[in-house]
């Protein structure tokens, strides 16, 4: 009978734990400060601690130039700010990391801050778990903001128009070629799309296919995706407006997709998983690969001087220049204490200091957010080695990003399949894009 | 006498005559009972069961996990939606499940019986593939499964070089929506055989030889002695296999997390990636346990339809 | 179905041979990659042969401690499994030897636990390690799976075809029934235990979405409760893959298993041998 009791008591305490995760930010009364989300900021910046602090960052900067580059910008700050301790928590991949961070928002177990797209920002911030920026700096635009690229600007607000989030790990999509391929086969680094297109069916011969590239799939975009959004923006598509309504069947976008079809229909377009265009390239099987400038380091090895690696800006179209960001931005849990708060912004400034910026960039194949790393010595050093950086950088003026919605990663999940849709399954681009835009147009009313 | 598993069946009275069965019930009936299956009912009840309760009652909102006040009670809408959605539909979805485990439990349990047949009374060489068999499945599904998705690289992975080589067609293999799944099957069936293998081995090593002595002096051939006499016999390990290989396969994630992502357009997308996809990465934590439970109920169904039909006395299955 | 013609013989041996190479060749072309020069991974043809460069393994080697991850994987997967055998054999008794009240009703959901996708049970499962406080322990990787419902009814399995001979016997002697099962129970179903074992073991090992969520740190600890697995996950990012560094953590995170497997594949075969021969309806 006791045996009966305890267990009824166990049933209990059991049932209590899991009230108190329905109840979920009760154990962290704090959570709900940041929901107000003043616009326009107390006016005063938040003072660097002087007592010890230990601030908790979730990361994925866990290998390759990444790691180095992440521990030297940590201990860089630990030096400048002996009492304020910076503890990594890294994750293998992103999807792993939403949902850790997913789950230790819910459990009142947040880090202090972490790495989150725009669309991960969104939902944390609809159920009041981020604290914005004007809480921190005092304003909803900080001095150190005015010196970041136009695009990256633009990228540290959600749609409610404020800034919620501090930029980290920003790059464009950029064009790594075999030169030597190009150059045994006459051809010349394409400069708009429609060269894009008859160089890739030129070099397409004897086995080789012009570019491999990841569709992306239901549950994340890839540059595949991203490449697809590029070419329908550059076709002057406008894909979605700023209040998040997809205009997926659009004639550019359908353009895109047809642009794609064809390509692949003429052989020199396949797809692939886990970084194809790279190892194409790497086996000289594929001329191009469209992919992130901080891929350089793994492209180069890959690569590893078997032939002459070109790399260069996106082709135009006739909409101009039109490049994507990629990469996160930071954002603040509310569950921080006032000191984590402020040790924390203080980190987050630092780490966009130019001089820092300089260091990062140049180790981790990130692009710098703010120009004035340019003009950093170290900064130019490479930039004299690699002078893709420099078109690179100036694109992330105009660069776009999808509008700032939890959903529109759903959004993308159905451009991804409608790419599929078209280049595995001889779906027309039509098709599969209405289908995409009615599951998009779906998402959006869920919310 | 017959053993059944069937809860119900051994519920009722012990077989074994009326005189000796009152010492037998005296040993076995005792509200100890409880205390022996206490430890593993706790963790059951902590881990599983009590979570499970919580996905039920989640299912019925538009549930916000990180501010559970936000949420939105919404009844069945969670379910209604489910059977409305398009992409993908809940039937595909539930359709790739029964597809991978179908093949995994009928290509599994042939191959793993060929091999055993093989491999049966052998010396060190066949004890050498029986070692080289087993080792797949002695390494992480996440480490190997990386490893298979440049195998199964279109054009010049491995997989395509040596079909290339061989002079046969190649395959888009997780490129191509009719290849995908055969290609996950493919990887599971090298990761899994190993184990299924030897318990058949262990299976062949129990028959009894004269049964087979007297098929053959009968004048059975080699096929008929297999299928009267050896099949017969490996029925309960058959049974063993089929039962393990089938819960495995329902609950396989990591290598379409990790060769597929449930694509391309959706043809790898089985019921626990779609639970995964709708829950964790959308956020969708209603409409994800309101699929949770729908998984829930159709192996509920199919349990007990399996219980219903099982002939009596013939059931062997383990649950 | 043995013996056959000499030339049966080695045609047999040969086929098994083959089988056996197609198995393992994927290991061995992760080793050739592992130790070929790093852009040589995505060389067409494929490279074949290694050429001995060791800088992937040396990369890879510091990229976290292996050694401790290793340690822990093998902490969390031998006590996963003392658990899960002490849970299963007890449980297994209760439900196919003992009678006792809801003993039905505890069967049943016993059995629905099966049925769970154990993807939804990660996040509330989170939550409540937290409020238990086990999150980044050894605990939360060990209790959680520290019961299985194929090692209960496997064991029950073997229970249900004691003969009740056995039973009345030991109900005559006066035994209790820990002693009946310690002395009796454990000799008797030690085939099911063993594959209990082995299966566990291997799921431990084999788990990556658990321990990565209910563990996190950064792999320079050197007090990471972290398992192998999650380390093998951190050669693939936003960015790229570490493909020929991946071969190399995975040749020698494997290697030892191997080593391990190899030594003890007689006993090991052998267990799961007798562990099928005893499932017998």
């Amino acid at each position: 009978m006791r045996k009966r009791i305890t267990a009824a008591a166990g049933l209990a305490a059991l049932a209590l734990a899991t009230t108190a995760c329905a109840g979920g930010g009760a154990s962290t009364p704090k959570s709900d400060s940041g929901s107000s989300g003043k616009a326009g900021g107390s006016g005063t910046e938040l003072a660097v601690p002087t007592g010890p602090v230990t601030i908790t960052f979730e990361e994925a900067m866990t290998i390759g130039t990444l790691k180095p580059a992440m521990d030297k910008l940590v201990s860089d700050f630990q030096a400048k700010y002996p009492n304020i301790t910076v503890k990594l928590q890294g994750d293998p991949d992103y999807g792993t990391m939403y949902t850790k961070e997913k789950a230790e928002v819910q459990a009142g177990n947040a880090p202090t801050i972490g790495q989150a797209y725009e669309s991960w920002a969104s939902y944390f911030q609809a159920a009041g778990k981020l604290v914005p920026i004007s809480e921190l700096a005092g304003t909803d635009s900080p001095a150190e903001m005015s010196t970041f690229y136009k695009g990256i600007q633009a990228d540290m607000k959600l749609p409610d128009g404020k800034t919620w989030m501090w930029p980290f790990n920003k790059s464009v999509l950029i064009l790594f070629a075999n030169a030597d391929l190009l150059a045994k086969d006459g051809q010349s680094a394409p400069k708009t799309w429609d060269d894009y297109a008859s160089v890739m069916k030129a070099v397409s011969t004897n086995g080789v296919t012009g570019s491999t590239i990841d569709p992306g799939s239901a549950t994340g975009a890839t540059f595949g995706t991203q490449w697809f959004e590029i070419l329908a923006k550059a076709n002057g598509a406008g894909l979605y407006d700023a209040d998040g309504t997809p205009h997926l069947t659009d004639p550019g976008v359908v353009k895109a997709l047809q642009y794609m079809k064809d390509l692949k229909d003429a052989n020199a377009l396949a797809t692939g998983k886990n970084y194809p265009g790279e190892t194409a390239l790497g086996a000289q099987k594929g001329v191009f690969d469209i992919s992130s400038a901080a891929g350089y380091g793994f492209e180069n090895k890959t690569v590893g001087g078997k032939f002459k690696l070109d790399i260069t800006a996106l082709p135009t179209g006739p909409s101009g220049a039109v490049n994507e960001l990629t990469g996160t931005n930071i954002v603040m849990f509310s569950s921080a204490t006032a000191d984590q708060k402020a040790a924390a912004w203080a980190f987050m400034k630092f780490i966009t200091s130019p001089a820092e910026q300089a260091q990062w960039a140049s180790t981790s194949g990130y692009l710098p957010v703010t120009s004035q790393a340019l003009s950093d010595p170290v900064m130019q050093a490479f930039v004299a080695k690699n002078p893709y950086e420099t078109a690179a950088v100036s694109e992330l003026d105009t660069a776009f990003a999808l509008p700032g919605f939890s959903w529109i990663f759903k959004c993308q999940g159905f451009e991804s399949t409608a790419i599929q849709e078209a280049l595995e399954n001889g779906k027309q681009p039509a098709d599969a894009l209405n289908a995409a835009q009615s599951g998009c147009a779906a998402a959006k009313a869920q919310g | 006498m017959t053993a059944t598993t069937d809860a119900a069946t051994a519920v009722a009275a012990p077989p074994g005559s009326a005189r000796r069965r009152r010492p037998a019930r005296d040993f076995r009936a005792t509200r100890w009972g409880w205390a022996y299956s206490a430890p593993a009912v706790l963790v059951f009840l902590a881990f599983v069961i009590i979570p499970t309760g919580y996905t039920f009652y989640v299912s019925l909102w538009k549930w916000n996990a990180l501010n559970p006040a936000l949420s939105k009670f919404k009844g069945l809408g969670n379910y209604t939606r489910l059977f409305q959605a398009n992409q993908p539909t809940f039937l595909s979805s539930l359709w790739h499940s029964l597809y991978f485990t179908g093949a995994m439990v009928i290509g599994g349990t042939a191959i793993s019986l060929a091999l055993a047949l093989l491999l049966q009374r052998g010396g060190a060489l066949l004890n050498g593939t029986r070692v080289a068999l087993f080792l797949p499945h002695a390494t992480p599904v996440i480490a190997t499964s990386m490893i298979w998705t440049w195998i199964f690289n279109y054009k010049f992975g491995l997989a395509d070089w040596i079909l290339h080589s061989l002079h046969l067609p190649t395959s888009q293999w997780l490129q191509s929506s009719s290849s995908a799944m055969p290609a996950v099957v493919i990887y599971s069936l090298w990761h899994e055989v190993g184990f299924t293998t030897v318990v058949f081995l262990g299976g062949l090593a129990t028959l009894s030889n004269e049964l087979s002595e007297a098929a053959r002096v009968d004048g059975c051939s080699g096929w008929q002695e297999f299928w009267h006499v050896t099949w017969h016999q490996l029925k309960p390990v058959t049974v063993f296999v089929v039962a393990i290989t089938a819960i495995t396969s329902l609950q396989a994630f990591t290598q379409f997390y990790q060769l597929a992502s449930g694509g391309p357009a959706y043809a790898t997308t089985t019921l626990s990636y779609l639970v995964y996809q709708e829950a964790f990465l959308f956020s969708d934590t209603g409409y994800g346990a309101a699929l949770a439970v729908v998984l829930f109920a159709i192996t509920v169904f199919f349990t007990l339809v399996r219980r219903r039909t099982a002939a009596n006395g013939e059931s062997h299955a383990l649950v | 179905m043995a013996g056959g013609s000499r030339a049966g013989r080695w045609a047999r041996r040969a086929l098994a041979a083959a089988i056996g190479l197609a198995f393992v060749f994927p290991f061995y072309w992760t080793v050739v990659i592992s130790l070929g020069h790093p852009g040589e991974f995505s060389n067409f043809p494929p490279l074949l042969v290694p050429h001995w460069d060791w800088s992937n393994w040396s990369r890879a080697w510091h990229s976290a401690p292996w050694v401790r991850l290793f340690a822990n994987t093998i902490l969390i997967a031998s006590c996963t499994m003392a658990l899960c055998l002490v849970t299963s054999l007890l449980a297994g008794f209760a439900f196919g030897v003992l009678r006792f009240p809801g003993r039905k009703v505890l069967t049943l959901v016993v059995l629905s636990v099966l049925m769970m996708p154990g993807t939804v049970l990660i996040i509330p499962d989170y939550v409540l390690a937290n409020d238990l406080h086990l999150l980044n322990t050894y605990w939360i990787q060990i209790i959680p799976w520290g019961a299985s419902v194929f090692g209960i009814f496997l064991v029950r399995q073997f229970f249900l075809t004691m003969p009740s001979e056995i039973l009345d016997a030991a109900a005559l002697d006066g035994a209790s029934r820990l002693r009946f099962l310690r002395s009796i129970g454990v000799p008797m179903v030690r085939p099911a235990l063993v594959i209990i074992a082995i299966n566990v073991f291997l799921g431990s090992w084999n788990s990556f979405l658990w321990p990565v969520i209910m563990t996190s740190s950064n792999m320079e600890s050197s007090s990471t409760v972290q398992p192998v697995e999650v380390g093998l996950s951190t050669f693939a990012n936003a960015e790229g893959t570490d493909f020929p560094g991946l071969a190399a953590a995975v040749t020698f995170t494997t290697l030892p298993v191997m080593v391990f497997f190899l030594l003890l594949q007689r006993q090991f075969i052998r267990g799961a041998l007798s562990a099928a021969g005893g499932v017998r309806g």
